[in-house]
C-alpha cells in the first residue's frame, strides 16, 4: 500500500502543469479498458447489435413500412422450415421469418434495456438522495418502501402487474421500470450517508449554499460512480427479465419482433418427429442465442467498466 | 438479552413489510375492474350475467378501497385466502399440493448452487489468472448472461428430446399411479423422500430423475452470481494483513486458505446465498414452467396469465414472509461468522 | 565474519497494472548474530519488501526475482549458509515462525478479525511444536489415569492415548524423513554440477510433497466423537499460550485468550502480535515499524518490552521503521535506505556522528532538533516512481553532489572501514584517483 502512496505522489505533481486529475485518471481508465481483451469482445458485440439495430430497414427491409415489427409470414402453415437462403434463420410456426424477427428485435432489445435502466436509475436516484441526504424519518420511510419492494417476489408481482395493465412490450417496460429501482436507492443512500458528514459538505451547507445546490454540485457528482457501475452492470439483467415475461406469454402477439415473445411461439418445438429429434433446432437455439449473445455483449461491457473504474478492484 | 431485543424488533418490522405487501398486492386488484375481481368469491366460473352483478353487490366490490381492503384482510386473518380458479380449489389447498414440488427442487438445486459457487470461486481465488480461474470466470459471465427459459429449452431439447433422458415433469406414469394407489402414504410430500419413507426406492429415484434437468439448470445458471462474489472477497481477503501475519507464523497454504482466508471471505457470501434462496423460490416460475413440475411457479405463471388473483395475492403474501424470515436467518448466521458484529 | 542471515543483490519486483514497481534494485545487507540491527528509511523505500523478501513472503503480485538470501541460523557450520530462495516452501514454513518472525506495523490488521486470540496465538506451537504438544496431552492422559480409580474414563483415556501416540509416530516419521532431506541438501548445498543441481531440484520437490500425516491419521481426526482425542492437544496449546502471554507480562492472559482482537485496545494488540511471533523463540525477530500507529506512550512501552525481550528471550532483533530516534535508542547497526537501494551501512554512533551518503545527510539535517534556531532542512525534490526509476544512481535527481556518472552508473558498495560502508560515486572515485 504505501508503495502505491508513494508512487502517486511524483505523478499527481506532474499532472498539475499538464491535465485535471480525474481527466488524467479518466484517461488512464480508458487505456486499461481498451487493453482488456474482454471488454474489447463486449464492445465489439454491442456495437455490431448496434448497427444491427440501425440500418435494420436495409439489413430487413419491412412489408408493411408503417408498422415494420410485425414479422411478415407467407402462409399460415403450421410446419416450422429450417434456414435456407430465402430464410436464413429458418421460419417459426405460421411461416413467420425468424431472420427478420431478429433484427428488428435488436432495436427492441435496445429500448428494453435502456428505457428500463434509465428510469430505473432516475427513480433510484431521486428517492436514494433525498433518504440519505434529508435522514430522520423521510430516510426511515423511504428505505422501508425500498425494503418492502426487495420483499416482494419481483417475477410473480411483475406478472401479475403486466396481466393487469395489459400485455405487451410496453407494459412489460412500464412494470419493470416500477419495480426495478430499489438497488439504485439502496446504493446511492450509502454513498450519501458516508458524503454528508465530509468537511466540504459541511462548509458548503454552511456558506448557505441551497440544498438543491449542495446535491447537484456536491453530492451526486462524487457519489453517482458506484450507482453508474451498477447500472452499468444492469442493463444485460433488465434484459433478460424482460425477455423472461415475454416467455412467459406475457409480451406483445404472435409475430411481434420481441427476441423474448419469438422463443416463447417457438418452445412447443423442442422435440421432433420420431427419427428427426433435433429437426426444430433452429426455433429455439438461434433466438435464445442471439439474446444470449446480446446480454453477454453487456455483461463483459459492465464488468470490465467495473475492474477498470471501480477504485476498489483498480489494484487487483 | 441483547438478541431477544433485536429478534423482537426484527419480527415487528416483517410485519410492518407484511403489511405493506398487502397493501401494494391489493392496490394491484384494485386496478382491475370489479367484474375481474369477483374471482375471488366464485367457486366456479359459470355464472351468468345476474348473478354476477348480485355477487358484485354481494360483497360489497363497487365499496370505496380502504372498506373493501378491510374486508380483505379480515378474510385472511380467518385463514379464507379464496378460490383459485387454476388450481380448481380453495387457495390454501392449492398451496398445500403446489409447495412440496417446490420445496423438493429448491431443497436440491439450492445447497448446490451454494456449495458449487463457494468452492469455484474460491479454487478461482486460490489460482488467480491459472486455468482454474479461467474457466470460473468464463463460466460465471455466460451463466450470467444465458436466460434461464433458453438453457432449459436446450437442456430439454437435448437429454428428452435427443436422448430421451430425463423426461420433464415430476414422476413417471406408472409411479404416478403407485403414488397415487391406497397404500402409498404422504408423509412430507416431497416425493423422494416420501418414496423411500414408504420403501418405495424404485419411485424415489424416479422422482429424483425428473430433478436432474432442472437442478443442473439452476445451477449453472444460480451459482454463477455466488462464484463471482465468493472469488472477489477471497481475492481481497488473500490480500489482507493477517493473510501476512499467518504466513510469518509458518501457516501451510491449505491452512491459510481454509482457516484464515475462507471463513473471512464467506462473510459477504452469507448475504447473497441467503438472498438466492429467497430468490430462488420466486424464479420458479420459468424453471417449472419449462419442465412441467407442477409446483408454485408453475401456478404462479398460470394464475397471472388468468389473473387468478386469489392465487396470486397468496402466493405473494408468502414469498415475501420467506424473503423476510430468510433475511433474519441470514443476519444471525452473520453475527455468527463475523464475532465483529453484534446483534442489536 | 561471523553472520546470521544476509542478503545479496536482492532485487524483488511488484508486477502492478501500472508497471512494474522496481521496489528492491539489489540490496545487500549482513545481520551478525546478537545485535539490534536498524534498517530505515521514508516509506516506500523498500525497507518492508526487503525483510519480507528475507522470510519469502513477498505477497502477490510481488516477485523476488533475484539475489540470495543466505541464513547461517541452526546451521553447525556457520561458515556455509543455507540461500534460503532455493529451498522448497515446507523448509520456509519451518523456518518461518520458528527461527525467523516477525511482527508488523498496524497490529489491528495485523490479526485475523474472526480467530479468537488463543487459536491466533496457539497457531505457532500447532506448526512448530506440534509433537511436544501431543506429547504433553499423553502425559498429562497418563498421568490423570494413574490418580483416577474409575474404569470407564480410563478405558476412554486409554483410547486417547493410543490415537495420540499413533498422531506422535507419524510426525516422528515425517520429521525424520524431512531431516534426511535437509540433511543431503545441506551437504550439495554449494555443489553446482548439473547432478547435483536435479538432485536439490527433486529433494526439494519430495519435502514439499512428503505428506505430514498418513491416510489414516486424517480419518481419525475427522471421525466424530473419536476425534474427541484432539482436545488434549488443545488444552496442552492453550497452556502453553497462557504460559506465553503471563510471561510477556500480558495481564489477565485467561480472559484475553478467550476474545477476539475487536475487543483489545491497539497496544494489548500489538502485543499479541509480539506474542505469536515470540511463541516458538526465534533466533531473529523481525520488527517492521512495531510501533508506527500508536500512542506515544504505548509506542515507549513496545519498546521497553522488545528491548527487555532482546535481552532475555531472543538474540538478534531486526527492527525497520522511519523514526531516526527509535534508531539510536535501540539499534546498534544500521542501515540506510533510499528507493530501493542501500545507501549506507555503519554502526549506530558512527551513522550519526560521520554521515557519508549524501541521502544520510540529509536525512539526519531534516530531523529537528531541540536548540536549532534556523529553518528546517529538507532535501529538494520528491521520492521517485519506482516504475520508472531513475537511471544510475536512484538518488542522483536529488543529489546536491550529483555528477555525470551517477545519472549513468549503479554505485558499488565502497568500504569505508570494517564498520562503515556506503554506496556513493563520490567514495569510488576518490578511490580511483
Amino acid at each position: 500500500m504505501s508503495n502505491e502512496q508513494i508512487d502517486k505522489a511524483p505523478e499527481a505533481i506532474e499532472m498539475k502543469s499538464k491535465q485535471h486529475p480525474k481527466l488524467q485518471e479518466f484517461l488512464f481508465s480508458l487505456k486499461r479498458f481498451l487493453k482488456n481483451p474482454l471488454s474489447i469482445i463486449g464492445l465489439t458485440i454491442i456495437i455490431s447489435f448496434a448497427l444491427i439495430a440501425v440500418f435494420a430497414p436495409i439489413i430487413a427491409p419491412p412489408y408493411k413500412t408503417d408498422n415494420p415489427y410485425q414479422i411478415p409470414h407467407k402462409g399460415w402453415a403450421q410446419e416450422p422450415q429450417p434456414p435456407s437462403v430465402e430464410n436464413p434463420f429458418g421460419t417459426m410456426p405460421e411461416q413467420y421469418d425468424i431472420f427478420y424477427g431478429m433484427v428488428w428485435g435488436t432495436r427492441n432489445a435496445f429500448k428494453i434495456g435502456f428505457s428500463i435502466v434509465f428510469f430505473n436509475l432516475i427513480i433510484g436516484l431521486a428517492l436514494g438522495t433525498i433518504a440519505g441526504y434529508f435522514g430522520g424519518i423521510v430516510d426511515e420511510i423511504i428505505m422501508r418502501i425500498v425494503d418492502l419492494f426487495y420483499a416482494l417476489p419481483f417475477l410473480v408481482v411483475a406478472m401479475a402487474l403486466v396481466v393487469a395493465l395489459g400485455r405487451g412490450l410496453q407494459s412489460i417496460i412500464i412494470v419493470m421500470v416500477v419495480l426495478g429501482w430499489r438497488q439504485y436507492a439502496r446504493i446511492i443512500r450509502s454513498e450519501i450517508l458516508v458524503l454528508r458528514d465530509k468537511d466540504y459538505i459541511q462548509a458548503a451547507r454552511a456558506s448557505g449554499a441551497s440544498h438543491l445546490r449542495v446535491i447537484f454540485s456536491h453530492i451526486l457528482p462524487n457519489s453517482i460512480y458506484s450507482v453508474l457501475i451498477v447500472a452499468s452492470m444492469s442493463v444485460g439483467t433488465a434484459i433478460l427479465t424482460a425477455a423472461a415475461l415475454s416467455f412467459l406469454g406475457l409480451g406483445s402477439g404472435v409475430g411481434y419482433a420481441d427476441w423474448g415473445q419469438i422463443v416463447s411461439t417457438c418452445r412447443n418445438y423442442i422435440v421432433g418427429p420420431p427419427g428427426n429429434r433435433l429437426a426444430y433446432w433452429f426455433l429455439v437455439f438461434i433466438p435464445g442465442f442471439v439474446i444470449s449473445l446480446f446480454v453477454l455483449g453487456w455483461n463483459l461491457l459492465g464488468d470490465a467498466v467495473r475492474d477498470v473504474f471501480d477504485p476498489k478492484m483498480r489494484r487487483k | 438479552m441483547g438478541l431477544l431485543n433485536y429478534l423482537i424488533r426484527r419480527l415487528l418490522l416483517m410485519v410492518v413489510i407484511l403489511f405493506g405487501v398487502t397493501i401494494v398486492v391489493f392496490s394491484i386488484m384494485m386496478m382491475l375492474p370489479p367484474g375481474q375481481r369477483v374471482a375471488i368469491y366464485l367457486q366456479d366460473e359459470r355464472v351468468n350475467a345476474e348473478q354476477f352483478e348480485a355477487l358484485i353487490e354481494k360483497y360489497g366490490l363497487n365499496d370505496p378501497a380502504p372498506v373493501q381492503y378491510a374486508r380483505w384482510v379480515k378474510s385472511v386473518f380467518k385463514g379464507d385466502f379464496g378460490f383459485s380458479v387454476t388450481a380448481q380449489a380453495p387457495v390454501v389447498d392449492g398451496f398445500k399440493q403446489y409447495f412440496p414440488v417446490t420445496l423438493e427442487l429448491v431443497l436440491l438445486s439450492g445447497p448446490l448452487i451454494i456449495l458449487v459457487g463457494i468452492l469455484l470461486g474460491s479454487a478461482a481465488a486460490v489460482n488467480k489468472d491459472k486455468p482454474i480461474d479461467h474457466f470460473a470466470r468464463i463460466f460465471s459471465i455466460v451463466g450470467y448472461s444465458l436466460p434461464t427459459f433458453w438453457l432449459g429449452l436446450i437442456l430439454l431439447m437435448i437429454f428428452y428430446g435427443y436422448f430421451g433422458l430425463f423426461e420433464p415433469g415430476i414422476l413417471s406414469n406408472e409411479y404416478r399411479d403407485v403414488f397415487f394407489s391406497e397404500g402409498f402414504k404422504s408423509f412430507t410430500g416431497l416425493l423422494v423422500i416420501d418414496g423411500i419413507l414408504n420403501n418405495r426406492w424404485d419411485v424415489a429415484a424416479d422422482a429424483f430423475w425428473h430433478l436432474v434437468l432442472p437442478t443442473i439448470n439452476l445451477v449453472i445458471l444460480s451459482s454463477a452470481l455466488i462464484m463471482r462474489l465468493m472469488r472477489s472477497s477471497m481475492l481481497e481477503s488473500l490480500g489482507q494483513d493477517y493473510i501476512r501475519t499467518a504466513l510469518a507464523k509458518g501457516a501451510s497454504k491449505k491452512v491459510i486458505i481454509a482457516k484464515h482466508a475462507r471463513r473471512n471471505a464467506l462473510i459477504p457470501v452469507v448475504t447473497i446465498s441467503g438472498l438466492m434462496m429467497a430468490g430462488l423460490m420466486a424464479g420458479m416460475v420459468i424453471t417449472e414452467t419449462i419442465f412441467s413440475r407442477p409446483g408454485i411457479g408453475r401456478w404462479m405463471a398460470q394464475a397471472s396469465l388468468r389473473l387468478d388473483i386469489p392465487a396470486i395475492m397468496f402466493n405473494v403474501l408468502f414469498l415475501s414472509g420467506v424473503y423476510v424470515l430468510i433475511n433474519l436467518v441470514v443476519d444471525i448466521i452473520y453475527a455468527y461468522i463475523d464475532p465483529r458484529i453484534r446483534l442489536a | 565474519m561471523d553472520k546470521l542471515i544476509e542478503t545479496k543483490e536482492l532485487y524483488t519486483n511488484f508486477y502492478t497494472y501500472e508497471g512494474t514497481v522496481r521496489a528492491l534494485n539489489g540490496v545487500s545487507l549482513s545481520m551478525k548474530p546478537g545485535e539490534t540491527y536498524g534498517l530505515v528509511g521514508e516509506s516506500g523505500c523498500g525497507k518492508s519488501v526487503s525483510v519480507r523478501s528475507m522470510m519469502r513472503i513477498v505477497q502477490s503480485p510481488g516477485k523476488i526475482e533475484s539475489g540470495q538470501i543466505n541464513l547461517f541460523m541452526s546451521d553447525k557450520d556457520h561458515q556455509k549458509g543455507i540461500d534460503i530462495l532455493k529451498r522448497s516452501e515446507t523448509y520456509m514454513q519451518s523456518v518461518r515462525g520458528n527461527s525467523i518472525s516477525m511482527i508488523f506495523q498496524e497490529a489491528s490488521s495485523s490479526l485475523n478479525p474472526v480467530l479468537k486470540i488463543g487459536d491466533q496465538v496457539g497457531e505457532s506451537f500447532v506448526f512448530h511444536r506440534h509433537e511436544e504438544m501431543v506429547k504433553e496431552a499423553i502425559d498429562r492422559l497418563l498421568e490423570k489415569s494413574e490418580k483416577s480409580s474409575n474404569g470407564l474414563a480410563n478405558f476412554f483415556r486409554n483410547i486417547s492415548v493410543k490415537l495420540l501416540q499413533s498422531e506422535l509416530n507419524s510426525i516422528e516419521k515425517y520429521d525424520l524423513k524431512v531431516a534426511e532431506i535437509d540433511k543431503e541438501l545441506l551437504e550439495i548445498e554449494d555443489n553446482e554440477d548439473e547432478a547435483s543441481i536435479a538432485r536439490k531440484h527433486s529433494l526439494n520437490f519430495w519435502r514439499d510433497r512428503c505428506q505430514e500425516y498418513n491416510f489414516l491419521i486424517k480419518i481419525q481426526r475427522k471421525i466424530p466423537i473419536l476425534n474427541a482425542y484432539q482436545r488434549g492437544i488443545g488444552k496442552a496449546i492453550r497452556r502453553n499460550v497462557l504460559q506465553l502471554l503471563t510471561e510477556l507480562g500480558i495481564p489477565n492472559p485467561s480472559n484475553i485468550i478467550d476474545r477476539y482482537p475487536h475487543e483489545l485496545s491497539g497496544g494489548m494488540q500489538q502485543r499479541i502480535v509480539i506474542a505469536i511471533a515470540l511463541a516458538c523463540h526465534p533466533e531473529l525477530l523481525i520488527a517492521d515499524e512495531p510501533t508506527s500507529n500508536l500512542d506515544v506512550t504505548i509506542q515507549a512501552q513496545i519498546l521497553d518490552m522488545i528491548k527487555d525481550l532482546k535481552k532475555t528471550k531472543i538474540s538478534s532483533v531486526l527492527f525497520i521503521t522511519h523514526d531516526l530516534g527509535v534508531i539510536a535508542e535501540v539499534c546498534d547497526r544500521v542501515s540506510v535506505m533510499y528507493a530501493g537501494d542501500v545507501c549506507e551501512t555503519a554502526t549506530v554512533k558512527d551513522l550519526f556522528k560521520n554521515p557519508q551518503h549524501p541521502y544520510t545527510k540529509g536525512l539526519l539535517n531534516s530531523v529537528p532538533k531541540v536548540e536549532q534556531g534556523e529553518k528546517l532542512a529538507t532535501i529538494p525534490g520528491v521520492v521517485p516512481n519506482l516504475v520508472t526509476p531513475p537511471s544510475g544512481c536512484r538518488f542522483h535527481p536529488r543529489c546536491p553532489y550529483a555528477m555525470e556518472i551517477c545519472k549513468n552508473e549503479k554505485p558499488e558498495i565502497f568500504e569505508l572501514n570494517d564498520e562503515h560502508s556506503t554506496s556513493c560515486h563520490l567514495y569510488s572515485q576518490k578511490e580511483d584517483k
